[in-house]
This record gives C-alpha cells, sequence and structure tokens, in this order.
C-alpha cells in the first residue's frame, strides 16, 4: 500500500474525551468504531481511500474489537456485504468512490433498498466531483433517489461529519433503510478536530457469533411477491419514518438573521462556503452569523415536507444552493411548496450556474443576482466589487504572462512499467498502422494524455475489452483494448474476456500487470500476493483463452514484435497480452530500504543512472515523445551556436531502461548512455577500473 | 484583545511527490500549538502521479481562548483576490496560481521557487516549447503585493532535504505568517522525520526570504554577435576535421558579404551543419575524456565508485553508407530506399565505452577522421549547404529579412536516422515551395511564409501542419536537397 497509517491508527485507539486530530475520511472511520460496526467494507478510490486502507492496517486493532475488514473486489461485492444488515441487527459500512461506484453497486444497492435493513447499513461515498475530480461528473443523488436511499451531505467540519455517521446509523435503523453519507473531495481531505467518544464493540460480531440464521421470512428478500408489498412499505413506512427521525433529531440546521422576507435552503457540504460569499457581500461575520436565515440540509433526501414549507412559508424568495446537475432538491422544494401552495418565489440554477464546483465566487454572483431581485435593501456592492477585482487580477496575470500556461496533468511515475507498453505501441502502429484503442480506467488511463495521446473512448473500470465488440466487427485492423489487472479483477474478466470468448471474438487485450490496484493508492489484488503470481494467467486459461504471451515490459523491441504478431495472426479468436512489470512505487518502497541498508553494511550495490549525451543531443526531443518520463527533460542547449534545448536525464531516474531500450528499439540516437556506478567496490571492480583507467584518456 | 476580522488564506501549489501534504501538516501543527483554529483541505485524488495539485488552508490568527467560544468558519475552495500566502514549489505552478487570479498586489505575498520542472507539452517539442521563465518573474514582482523568489529546490538540495522544507522557512522568513519561528521549528520537530535535514532547509528558506533581495541568479555569459559565433565555429571545424575545413568555413562566410546579423545567423548554423553529426564525430565525443568526466558529474558518482558506461548504438544502412564513397554510398542508398530498408538492417550494439574493448572499437571509428572528405556523406552535406549558401546569397540584395528567415531553416536539419530524414524532407518542402518557386514576389511576405513553414515543420513530427501550410504533402523519403 503507498502510504503508512501508523499515527492515524493510534487516533482511532482514542477514547471519551480526548481530541481526535486528522482528515475527514479518517474521522469518518473512528466514527464508524463510535458507532459499534460489525464489518466494513469496500474499494478503494479517491477520496475515500484511506477509510479502507487505515483499517485493512490496523487489521490486529479491528480483531480486538470484532469489526471484520474486507476489501471487496468491486464496489458490487461491497454493496452486497451490507445484506448481513438485512436480517440481522448488525451495522456495517462500506465505501467507494463516486459517481462510479454507485453504478457499478446500483444492483445490490437496488435488492437492498427494496429489502430493507434491520441493522444501520451506511454507505460512505466519495463525491468525486469539482475541481481534482477523475470521473464522468454525475450525482449520486440520483442512485439515491431512485433507489430511496437517504442521502446525508453534512457541514464539512469534522465535528458535523462524526455526528452524521452516528446519526446515519440511527436514522438507517429508524427506518428500516440504508443511508448514504456524500462526502466531497475537499470535505474527505480537510483537516479538524472533533472530541472522541469510546469505541464500541459491536454486540454480533466475529468475536460474538450468531448460533443459527435468522428465521425464514419471505419479506426480507427481495423477490415477488414480497417486493410488491416492499415498494408501498418503502413509501408508506419507511419514508415517513425517515421523515420524522430526520425533523426530531433536528438533523437539519437553521442559522441567521433578521431578512426574514428571503432565506436559503444550502446543501450542508456548501455551508461553509457559502458563508464565505456571504461575508463578501456583507451579509454574514467571518463566524457564520448571517443576517438572513439559512437551513442547512445535513439530510438532503429525503426532505421533510413541514421543515421546507415551515422555512419557506412568509418569504418573497427562496434561493437553493445545490451543487450539479439536475437540481434534484431544487424540484423537490418546488414540488413541496406547490402542493402546500406556499408563494414564496423559487430559485436555484436559474439565478447560480448549472454545473461545476461551487466555489465562493460562483456563489457570490448568485447571491448578487438573488438580492438584486428580492431584496434590495441590501447593498451588494461589495460582492460585486469583488468579483470585478478577481475579474482584473486574472486578466492583469493573464496580460502580464502574454500566454496560457502549459497544463500539467498526472501522467505515468518516473520508471512506471505502462509506460514502455505504450512506446511500443506506439512503434507498432507505425509498421502495421494504429488501430482503434479502448483505454481502461487505471494508470495506463495517463496514456491518452501527451506525448502518447492515444485511446478511443473510455467506459468504465475494466470495460475497455467490452467497449470494443462492436468496433472489431466494421474494422479492418483489429482492435486493441489496455486494462490494468485492478481492471481485470473488477470486472474486465467477466465483462470483457468471457463476453469475448462466448461471441467468438477477434480482439487483442494488453493486461497491465503491475500487481497493485495503482491508481488507487497501490493497494493488493488478488494477484498481488506473490511475484510470480500466475492467477491472471490460470484465470485466462481456465475460461478458455488461447492465445496468450506474457512480456517483459522493459524490453520495448519485444513488445512491439508481440503487439505485431497479435495484430497479424492467423489465429482467430481473442489474444491477450500479459505486460507484466510491477508498479516502480510499490518496486522503489520495497527496494529503497535494502538498499540502503546493504550500503550502511559497506555492501557492494551497483545503481543504474540513464543519460543523455549534450554534445550528441541535437535537440529534436523524438525520445521525450516516446517516453514522457519526469526525469527524462531538457536543458538550455550547452553549446552556444545551438538554440533548441537538449535532452537530460535529471536527479530521479530509477534506471528502469526505459531510455535504452526506445534508443534501441526506435532507432532514436546514439546520446543515450547507461551509467552503472559501482558503490561499496570490492578489490575486483578496483582492479578492473584501474585497467580501464590506464586505457582510457584522463 | 480586538479579534482579527478574518482568517489568514494560504494556498499551496505544488507537484506530487513534493511533500506538499507535509508542509500544510506542518502549518496545521503550528497554528495548533499557538491555539489558532485552523483547516486544511486538499485534492490529491491522482494527482500526486506527477502532476499539479492544490493544498488550501485558514488560520485565524487569534487564540481560540480569545473567541468565547465561537468557531470560524473556514471555506474549502481558494477565492481569486483573497489568498494571503501563495506558495509555489515551482515557478510555472506561481504562473498558473496567478493565472488563476491567486496572486493579487492588494493582499498576496508570493513565495515561490523558481527552479523549473518542464510540463510534458514543454519538452516534447520538437523545437524549443518551454515557457518563458523571464516573463513569469517579471508578471510575479507586477502583480504580488511582495514576492519572495528564489531556487528553493537547489536550496534543498544543498541542505539534503526535500523543497517543503524550504518552502516552510521561506514562508516563515517572509513575515506573512502569524506564527512565529519557534512554533514552525516545533512543527518540524514534532514530525520526526528526516529532523536535522528539514530544519537546516527551513533555516535557509528563512534567511533567504527575510534577506530584502533575495540572490538573483547569474546571468550566464552567453556569447553573441557574428565575431563570436565565428570564433567558435573556427574552434569546434578545427577540431572537426583540421585547418583546412576551419578555413572553409570562413570563406563561405566571407562570399556572404552579409550584415552583421544575417552573418551571426548564418555563422552560428553553418558552423553547426559543417559540424554535423555522423559515426565518426560521435565516436569521437563518447571517446574523450571530458565526456567520461562529464558522466561522472551527471550521474553524481563519487570519489573512488567505478563508473561503467554503456553506450547504445545502432548503426544501419545509411551509417554504413555515409562512409562509403559517393557513387558507392549513393547507390547503396538508393537501393534500400527503394525498397523501405532503410531502417531493415540496423544492428543494435550495447557498447561498454568505458571498458578496454568498448573503449577501442569506438575510439576506432573516430580514427576514421581523416577518410571522411571522401565520404558519402560528406558530398551530400557539402552539396546541401552550397545549395543553402546559394538562397542565402540569392536573397541577400532582396531583402536580408529573408536571407535571414531562409539562413534559419538550417535548424530543422538534425537528428539521427529517421528524425534527420524528417528533417531534411522538410528543409526540402520549404525550400521547393517558397525558397526556390516562391508564391509571392514580396520579399517581406515570402519571409513571413518560411518563418510559418518553419513552424509548422517544428509542430508535429509527422509532418501534418507543414503538408496543411505549404498545401502539399511532405513526404518524408523525398529526394533531399
Amino acid at each position: 500500500m503507498e502510504r503508512q497509517f501508523t499515527e492515524e491508527i493510534r487516533s482511532l485507539h482514542l477514547g471519551e474525551g480526548a481530541t481526535f486530530r486528522g482528515e475527514g475520511i479518517l474521522a469518518v472511520t473512528k466514527a464508524l468504531l463510535q458507532s459499534g460496526v460489525a464489518y466494513v467494507g469496500g474499494y478503494q478510490g479517491a477520496p475515500v481511500s484511506h477509510l479502507l486502507d487505515v483499517m485493512v492496517q490496523a487489521r490486529g486493532y479491528m480483531d480486538e474489537l470484532g469489526v471484520h475488514v474486507e476489501a471487496c473486489t468491486n464496489e458490487a461485492s461491497a454493496a452486497a456485504m451490507l445484506g448481513a444488515s438485512i436480517g440481522y441487527p448488525v451495522r456495517g459500512a462500506v465505501t467507494w468512490k463516486s459517481i462510479v461506484g454507485t453504478n457499478v453497486a446500483a444492483d445490490a444497492l437496488s435488492y437492498l433498498s427494496t429489502a430493507g435493513v434491520t441493522g444501520g447499513a451506511l454507505i460512505v461515498a466519495g463525491e468525486d466531483y469539482g475541481e481534482g475530480a477523475s470521473v464522468a461528473l454525475e450525482r449520486t443523488h440520483a442512485i439515491a433517489l431512485k433507489s430511496q436511499l437517504w442521502l446525508l451531505d453534512p457541514r464539512p467540519n469534522l465535528p458535523s461529519i462524526v455526528r452524521m455517521v452516528e446519526k446515519g446509523f440511527e436514522l438507517s435503523e429508524a427506518s428500516s433503510t440504508p443511508v448514504i453519507l456524500d462526502l466531497r473531495i475537499r470535505a474527505c481531505h480537510v483537516q479538524g478536530s472533533f472530541l472522541a467518544r469510546d469505541n464500541r464493540a459491536p454486540a454480533i460480531s466475529m468475536l460474538r457469533k450468531l448460533a443459527a440464521p435468522a428465521a425464514f421470512d419471505y419479506d426480507k428478500l427481495s423477490h415477488p411477491p414480497a417486493t410488491f408489498r416492499q415498494e408501498k412499505v418503502k413509501a408508506e413506512v419507511r419514508l415517513p419514518a425517515a421523515r420524522r427521525f430526520v425533523a426530531e433529531e433536528r438533523l437539519n440546521e437553521h442559522f441567521g438573521g433578521e431578512l426574514r422576507d428571503i432565506g436559503i435552503i444550502v446543501q450542508g457540504g456548501l455551508y461553509n462556503n457559502l458563508v464565505r460569499a456571504l461575508e463578501a457581500i456583507g451579509l454574514a461575520d467571518h463566524f457564520g452569523s448571517a443576517r438572513l436565515p439559512i437551513l442547512v440540509l445535513n439530510v438532503v433526501y429525503p426532505l421533510v415536507p413541514e421543515e421546507i414549507c415551515a422555512f419557506c412559508s412568509g418569504k418573497r424568495a427562496v434561493l437553493v444552493v445545490e451543487e450539479g446537475q439536475p437540481e434534484f432538491i431544487e424540484q423537490d422544494v418546488s414540488t413541496l411548496l406547490r402542493r402546500s401552495d406556499v408563494p414564496a418565489r423559487l430559485h436555484g440554477k436559474d439565478l447560480l450556474q448549472m454545473t461545476g464546483e461551487y466555489t465562493v465566487e460562483v456563489m457570490v454572483r448568485g447571491l448578487a443576482r438573488f438580492l438584486a431581485r428580492h431584496e434590495p435593501s441590501v447593498d451588494a456592492e461589495p460582492g460585486t466589487q469583488w468579483l470585478a477585482r478577481a475579474d482584473r487580477v486574472r486578466q492583469n496575470a493573464s496580460a502580464a504572462l502574454g500566454a496560457p500556461v502549459p497544463a500539467r496533468p498526472p501522467g505515468f511515475c518516473i520508471g512506471c512499467p505502462e509506460r514502455p507498453v505504450f512506446a511500443a505501441i506506439k512503434l507498432a502502429a507505425r509498421e502495421v498502422g494504429l488501430p482503434h484503442i479502448s483505454a481502461d480506467i487505471g494508470c495506463h488511463a495517463f496514456a491518452t494524455l501527451e506525448p502518447f495521446s492515444m485511446g478511443n473512448t473510455i467506459l468504465g473500470y475494466g470495460m475497455s475489452l467490452a467497449s470494443s465488440a462492436a468496433v472489431a466487427p466494421m474494422m479492418q485492423r483489429r482492435p486493441l483494448a489496455i486494462m490494468g489487472d485492478g481492471g481485470f479483477w473488477h470486472n474486465g474478466l467477466l465483462s470483457g474476456v468471457a463476453s469475448n470468448l462466448l461471441n467468438a471474438g477477434d480482439a487483442v487485450l494488453v493486461i497491465m500487470k503491475n500487481g497493485y490496484s495503482s491508481a488507487t493508492g497501490t493497494q493488493e489484488l488478488l494477484s498481488s500476493r506473490a511475484k510470480s503470481d500466475q492467477s491472471i494467467e490460470r484465470a485466462l486459461a481456465g475460461v478458455g483463452v488461447q492465445w496468450v504471451r506474457t512480456v517483459d515490459n522493459y524490453r520495448v523491441g519485444a513488445v512491439a514484435a508481440t503487439l505485431k504478431q497479435a495484430m497479424s495472426t492467423d489465429h482467430k479468436g481473442l489474444k491477450v497480452i500479459i505486460a507484466d512489470g510491477e508498479c516502480q512505487l510499490e518496486r522503489q518502497r520495497r527496494l529503497r530500504p535494502q538498499v540502503a541498508a546493504a550500503l550502511a553494511q559497506g555492501r557492494r550495490e551497483v545503481r543504474v543512472k540513464y543519460g543523455v549525451d549534450e554534445d550528441t543531443c541535437t535537440g529534436d526531443h523524438s525520445c521525450i515523445r516516446l517516453s514522457g518520463c519526469p526525469t527524462l527533460t531538457v536543458k538550455d542547449n550547452p553549446d552556444p551556436l545551438r538554440s533548441d534545448p537538449v535532452a537530460t536525464v535529471i536527479e530521479g531516474c530509477v534506471g528502469c531502461g526505459l531510455c535504452g531500450e526506445n534508443a534501441d528499439a526506435a532507432v532514436l540516437c546514439p546520446s543515450f548512455y547507461r551509467a552503472e556506478i559501482v558503490q561499496n567496490p570490492n578489490a575486483w571492480d578496483r582492479f578492473l577500473d584501474r585497467i580501464r583507467n590506464a586505457v582510457l584518456p584522463a | 484583545m480586538t479579534v482579527p476580522p478574518r482568517s489568514l488564506t494560504i494556498l499551496i501549489a505544488a507537484l506530487g511527490g513534493e511533500g506538499g501534504g507535509v508542509l500544510a501538516d506542518w502549518l496545521m501543527s503550528a497554528a495548533h500549538a499557538c491555539d489558532f483554529p485552523a483547516q486544511a483541505t486538499s485534492i490529491p485524488g491522482v494527482a500526486q502521479r506527477t502532476g499539479a495539485t492544490t493544498y488550501y488552508l485558514e488560520i485565524f490568527p487569534a487564540a481560540r481562548a480569545a473567541l468565547g467560544g465561537r468557531e470560524p468558519v473556514m471555506a474549502l475552495t481558494p477565492s481569486p483576490g483573497n489568498v494571503d500566502v501563495m506558495v509555489a514549489s515551482e515557478l510555472i505552478e506561481a504562473a498558473r496560481a496567478m493565472q488563476g487570479g491567486f496572486v493579487s498586489p492588494e493582499r498576496t505575498t508570493l513565495v515561490a521557487s523558481t527552479h523549473r520542472i518542464y510540463a510534458t507539452a514543454e519538452k516534447m517539442q520538437m523545437g524549443d516549447g518551454r515557457f518563458d521563465s523571464g516573463r513569469v518573474l517579471d508578471a510575479a514582482r507586477v502583480l504580488a503585493r511582495k514576492a519572495v523568489l528564489f531556487d528553493m529546490r537547489q536550496c534543498a538540495q544543498d541542505a539534503g532535504t526535500v523543497i517543503n522544507a524550504v518552502l516552510f522557512g521561506a514562508m516563515a522568513g517572509s513575515g506573512a505568517l502569524p506564527l512565529p519561528r519557534e512554533a514552525c521549528e516545533a512543527a518540524v520537530r514534532e514530525r520526526g522525520k528526516g529532523t536535522e535535514a528539514s530544519l537546516k532547509g527551513f533555516t535557509a528558506g528563512f534567511e533567504l526570504a527575510r534577506a530584502s533581495a533575495p540572490p538573483e541568479p547569474a546571468a550566464a555569459g552567453v556569447p553573441h554577435g557574428a565575431q563570436a559565433y565565428i570564433d567558435l565555429g573556427v574552434a569546434r571545424l578545427r577540431d572537426y576535421q583540421g585547418n583546412a575545413y576551419a578555413e572553409l568555413y570562413l570563406q563561405r562566410l566571407k562570399a556572404l558579404h552579409a550584415d552583421p546579423q544575417l552573418l551571426a545567423e548564418v555563422a552560428r548554423h553553418l558552423a553547426v551543419w559543417m559540424s554535423y553529426e555522423d559515426i565518426i564525430r560521435v565516436a569521437d565525443l563518447k571517446t574523450r575524456a571530458s565526456r567520461f568526466q562529464r558522466v561522472r558529474r551527471e550521474v553524481g558518482a563519487r570519489a573512488g565508485e567505478p563508473v561503467i558506461v554503456i553506450d547504445y548504438l545502432k548503426p544501419g544502412i545509411e551509417e554504413l553508407a555515409s562512409l562509403l564513397p559517393p557513387a558507392l554510398g549513393r547507390r547503396l542508398i538508393g537501393w534500400a530506399a527503394k525498397r523501405g530498408k532503410l531502417d531493415a538492417y540496423n544492428v543494435g550494439l550495447h557498447v561498454r565505452t568505458s571498458g578496454v574493448l568498448g573503449f577501442l572499437l569506438v575510439r576506432g571509428l573516430a580514427w576514421l577522421k581523416p577518410w571522411r572528405p571522401y565520404s558519402h556523406r560528406y558530398h551530400e552535406e557539402q552539396r546541401r549547404i552550397e545549395r543553402w549558401l546559394a538562397a542565402i546569397r540569392e536573397a541577400t540584395p532582396r531583402s536580408t529579412a529573408l536571407a535571414i528567415e531562409i539562413a534559419a531553416c538550417a535548424r530543422l536539419v538534425k537528428g539521427y536516422g529517421e528524425t534527420h530524414r524528417r528533417g531534411l524532407a522538410s528543409f526540402a518542402a520549404i525550400f521547393d515551395a517558397l525558397v526556390d518557386h516562391p508564391p509571392v514576389a514580396d520579399a517581406a511576405a515570402q519571409a513571413a511564409a518560411i518563418r510559418r513553414a518553419r513552424d509548422a515543420a517544428l509542430a508535429d513530427p509527422e509532418g501534418k501542419s507543414l503538408s496543411q501550410d505549404l498545401g502539399k504533402p511532405v513526404v518524408w523519403l523525398s529526394k533531399a536537397p
């Protein structure tokens, strides 16, 4: 795993009255233990990876408490885990990145919500939306609505988040419905503190086992005829129960203010930025004391009709501040107001921008419009002046800089084993033509960026091969699907490989076997256990793939040759190339301490670094276009007669060998060299060195 | 005690792996030690994979005890114009922050390292795609209330630590933080990993930021002007092929009767072209003492550590033909090109140039220097050079600007193997279309067209832009000029 959570695990032990300090998502982890969860599962992905990672690393303590922790192979299996809470009074929590994970889990979630739960079931969804998001931008809200799962969106501070975890379990139990705790990226990573309580060991757990299964009860099965009853129960029993709980426990909060004719309804997660926006206009102070009434929805679904109507009654106008599209909450509020004939004018996405993250600036723009229309007594001038100043600052900067600053998206790490495969694809394509490339989710998706710019579609995690199914029959050249081992185990084996075999497809699949789910933080996979693990190979053979070749990623020429072979062989049927190369992050993490220890003991160690001879490099940079390694870069040409910068290998090179392989396979130029630095040389090394020194010019 | 009106806002722009998260932790822990309410947040995602990312903090500069139980509400996103301390671990990240409006003359202290880590889009260009650092530095000085700019990476390397420690020190030294130096240093100590080096880096950053004017990087003494180039050219060509060859260089320049600017441009390109990188030249450069010393320096080998150098050579038909007598060489190239076999017979050699045998093998090629003037490649290059010079001579009386543009086309011809062929093809295409048969009579328009075509030739390696610009396909294997 990429990160060590030693410190964080210690804070999971904190007891009553102690102050927990740390990240939002780890506060959630602590709150789960305070709530007495019996089991936790999930699938890794930013921004919630840390929840599961820390629990996996704290296995010893979890065992002590009796909490079962499962790193699931995908979100569907995580969601299905919550089935334990259907018939047994045990609390469970699962986590994943949303919207993608929620989509994968959707089938199990439908059945889970239909059957309903006895023990509290909480889904911690990392709402991957706005700056820093890496998935399709959609709202988890949609899934909550259609499956009738309650959706919590707490104010983004640790005490609020922790309270909503604890209350979320109670809500789930009070209404027999699973609950989603939705946390945006910045809320997951927000650093703060809260007063801890003691952890509670679950009453039923791996330590205190059940003697017998629950009694047979058809109403716990999501299967007709029970499903017809369950649908009614959802609407007639669970929904009212949930609304009652939300109202009685005052999960939503009221703030402010003397301007009673107007008001704002805001998602809890947006509260802090809203206060800052009001402050910019002069309607709030720095401590959240606002001049106009604010209804903060820590529970965004279901809404409590009485609460909404009471807030809006007697007001001229209300603004709903809600991030993302479509405007579910605004529509919901609109229905409630219309049904109760509350006359307040309703605004939301008509004044605030429809899409994108609701930053302070976005909110000030919307608020200024709202106030201008409905509260002319308020001078929004400070806000509009600030907006104008912000525009001016940006304009001045653009003028001073003269050109847009080059983008710097994430990319392959130094020495990444996936980079050489794309170099090989580029080289093979020169000879056999560029194929249609189905890209996938994972680090290899960075190949869609410069310098490779490869890939025609991305359809989801592990979906690359499946997404080329209809392309293949209408394409003269065989399409190429790229998939990571993460994607393979997440979904690709069944959706891609099995389906292709069933339909006698003729595609080419490259599986990046780097040994981990790397992009999410190098978590373990089924095939991570040992270096020589063959489970992918055996799985392929087991389902009937006949053409499988394993290549060493760093042998660019050999990889290119295998690709050409796969593209042109007479073999009909799926052709799989397993590109074998361990994630360099993990490899270095393993090797660095070993090498340091060896050096400290005076043992001989050979360090490898690549370099470029600056006087033979002509500054064309075709090597960079074939690599993109962060350590292969450019520097001023030391030759005053030339102007184009020369290539150079900077500090940090791990000596992966790609530079040499590319130079060789692509017949690039003779400027690359490989240097082997013998550290702690032995007598033989020194003897050879003396001979060399005698012959070579000094 | 009066309560300050608002929190201090800090935005940190860093690249993955530079310890931006640790820097945020240090600030949080120093703020906590002062009992100041504080909040930090970030958007790491997959950005740790070498991409740009940001950390955003707010610190309320008054002790919690003085707030009477009130808690400031802190924003989760930075706002343009509202950042008090903008920290950038690299120069273009500082520029990105400026572009986003996070550096304002009313509020912002900009603390940024001046070193560059080039983005892929900058370094993959066929020419020079680097963003102009000078513009960023100038902009920083104008746009920020106070700018603390120096090479913090160098500082970190000198202190044996990571750049975040120097950034932290520079923030504290800039006077923009409400946190006393002791609290900052205590925060570094508290974390307890590589503490000594971190504190050393912190101190270096602190001192340099406090100094009223951090040291400006010394401008490298780059020679320019025609005479400087001519002197360099003569020295280069003497080394390359002896005095007579250097004399040929001078004669070629003399025949130009050019104005100083044109002369400088031609002197520069002509010297580079005449010292074209054939296998003899490469072998010579790779077996010099200075080269082995440079490698040792570049790879950071310590005294007493043997360094083995392996070179990747892959000579093929072109390299062989280049050494043959002109008639033979021409025939071999023609035969291979016709059959598309130019790259078919390359032999990949991984030569241990630092070993006795490898050295002698490569040095042996360098010893072919006296043979060079009788080789096919020599004849080809001199023919191309003469064509190029003739075009410049012809253009000079019409317009110096046009002649300079023609001269600058020499920049396209560089590299080895396929790269070299591509450059020659672009050069030939531009010469055919715009020099030999110009579509416009006006010299200024012709010069502009040549410049545009040259930029297009350097825009993409497939020649798409150039084809588009010239309105006809550029075939790599077209007959070279």
